[in-house]
């Protein structure tokens, strides 16, 4: 944890220096992608997918989804200004409610493991869909805003 | 309805003896009568045949009564409603006999009076008069069903109740959710949401004045509370994490509901005006579905605490958490009856989703339903019947009934796909 805020530390120091001295957002050398939908396909192309999946009942995350999180972590590090929201989806099979809180409990761990890997908090949010959009369920998707 | 003859027809093939006897309590309902004369008497002896049309088609929807066809033949004089020629009923096979008057009164409105008889004793059982708005017989008529209904059963009739859902329409992404209340007999059906956000499992007040929901509005679920007359909603409580599972407790005057703390959902309560949220449970995992007991002193829960979700019970403050269900399957969605007795639930298994009920003690469980898509019960007030969620093999989503007796669940008529039903208590 407290590695974490270490690093949300220097993150947010970061981002303050470039809100700060415009000259130095041009240091990277990061093509620059204009429109949410060609965000959304690159981060999906560099990543290997938005979605990451979970077994039945499960809020573990295995390790094919932590490596499609840590590829999604090195592209929100890179792109500061991207705001995502992570969301959770619960298996259609379940109960209204407890689909819901399972979805959420992804999503917090997703978030959390996003945030453990460097990804700034403050460019993260998480909602849970539960059973409501039925051809997800036990995944998580990251989705740009 | 169709169904109904047919389940009347096995029961009767099962009792040879009573080939002719339906289960339910026979009654006769002949139409309303009225002492006034000429043209405003005719217009009453209208009215009064609404009436008891109404209540034949409200006792028709129960499993205890079984009401005889209305016919205005049936006609009886203002002094037949107290002294009754009981021959002719007995002949019908009736058992209960339900009559009464409609009378004008000077100040425009009308006085409905109804009176209950036990047709072989010749005896009255209940009588119930009501002064109601000439536009309102709607209302005189549950309330005289619920008087027959009571008289013959003991327990409260379910006729001036109402129902909230949340109505379905459309496939896919492009599906809508709105929030719909109506009279318990489909009668008053209205929207009370706009459809442009996704809204879940509304909770009626005990009063039937407002409703607890959970809202997408802000992009994530959070409970908000929806006053029914004036058509304003607001946040539940003041917070930017998930909140959902409302449930109003007995009197009204607090919530309970569930909301997530980092990875845990815990059950919090909060009072129904305003203030902070207790936080009741803390155990991580999924802590949801709270439910009060009808005095107000407990609450039913489902927990994965023990490693699958089964049902507790703790004091209305949080303290002495015990387990109550050790079945097979996961247990959840409890609601506790209105007569304290049962905790209604569905019970997920290898033959999917079944709602069954089990004492508030933990004992005497039974499944009532065979699934596989059945969730989400809510108890009539007459603690004898249950509304629950069927989602049939076409993948569509309907409301249905089952009493406690058992039988075939009866799908209710609505005017979409329904999911997320909640049954008030007696409006007043």
């Amino acid at each position: 944890m407290r590695r974490t805020l270490l690093i949300l530390g220097i993150a947010l120091a970061a981002n303050t220096a470039q809100a700060q001295l415009p000259f130095l957002t041009k240091r990277p050398a990061q093509p620059v992608i204009q429109g949410i939908d060609a965000l959304r396909a690159d981060f999906a192309a560099q990543s290997g997918g938005t979605t990451v999946y979970f077994g039945a009942e499960s809020v573990i995350l295995g390790a094919p989804a932590k490596n499609v999180l840590s590829a999604q972590a090195a592209w929100l590090r890179r792109h500061p200004e991207v705001v995502v929201r992570v969301e959770g989806y619960g298996d259609g099979g379940d109960t209204r409610d407890h689909a819901l809180a399972i979805g959420a409990r992804r999503a917090e761990e997703t978030r959390d493991y996003l945030v453990l890997l460097g990804v700034p908090s403050a460019q993260l949010s998480t909602t849970s869909w539960g059973k409501e959009r039925p051809g997800l369920g036990r995944a998580v998707t990251i989705l740009i805003r | 309805m169709k169904r109904l003859p047919l389940i009347l027809l096995l029961v009767g093939l099962g009792t040879a003896a009573h080939a002719q006897q339906p289960s339910g309590t026979v009654i006769a309902v002949p139409p309303l009568t009225s002492p006034d004369s000429g043209s405003k008497g005719n217009q009453m002896l209208a009215v009064g045949l609404d009436i008891s049309q109404l209540i034949a088609s409200d006792l028709r929807q129960t499993a205890e009564l079984v009401p005889l066809p209305t016919k205005r033949e049936d006609y009886y004089s203002y002094p037949e409603v107290t002294a009754p020629s009981l021959y002719k009923w007995r002949t019908a096979h009736a058992k209960t006999l339900l009559m009464g008057f409609v009378q004008s009164r000077s100040d425009g409105r009308l006085t409905v009076g109804c009176y209950v008889y036990d047709v072989d004793k010749g005896r009255e059982l209940a009588r119930k008069g009501v002064v109601i708005g000439p536009n309102d017989w709607r209302r005189a008529a549950h309330k005289c069903s619920g008087l027959a209904y009571s008289a013959v059963t003991g327990t409260p009739g379910i006729f001036d109740t109402r129902i909230a859902y949340v109505a379905e329409s459309g496939v896919g992404d492009g599906r809508t959710k709105r929030i719909a209340v109506m009279d318990s007999d489909g009668y008053s059906h209205r929207y009370v949401t706009a459809g442009d956000t996704t809204v879940l499992t509304p909770r009626l007040a005990p009063k039937g004045s407002q409703l607890a929901f959970v809202s997408y509005a802000g992009g994530q679920p959070n409970v908000r509370l929806l006053d029914l007359d004036s058509g304003k909603d607001r946040s539940l409580i003041q917070s930017n994490t998930i909140s959902f599972a409302p449930r109003f407790s007995p009197d009204g005057s607090r919530i309970a509901f569930s909301m997530m703390n980092g990875p845990n959902s815990d059950i919090y309560v909060v009072g129904a005006a305003g203030g902070a949220a207790q936080r009741l449970t803390t155990s991580p995992g999924v802590d949801t579905d709270p439910s009060f007991s009808p005095d107000g002193s407990k609450i039913v829960f489902e927990s994965d605490r023990g490693g699958s979700q089964q049902l507790y019970t703790m004091n209305a403050d949080g303290t002495g958490q015990r387990r109550l269900t050790f079945g097979n399957g996961w247990y959840g969605t409890p609601e506790w009856s209105p007569d304290g007795q049962w905790i209604a639930f569905t019970r997920r298994g290898q033959d999917g989703r079944r709602i069954g009920i089990v004492k508030a003690d933990g004992t005497g469980e039974r499944l009532l339903t065979t699934g596989p898509g059945d969730e989400g019960p809510s108890w009539a007030p007459s603690s004898h019947e249950i509304l629950f969620q069927r989602v049939g093999a076409n993948g569509r989503s309907g409301l249905y009934r089952i009493t406690l007796d058992g039988g075939e669940p009866r799908a209710m008529t609505i005017p979409s796909d329904g999911s997320d039903p909640d049954w008030s208590g007696v409006m007043d």
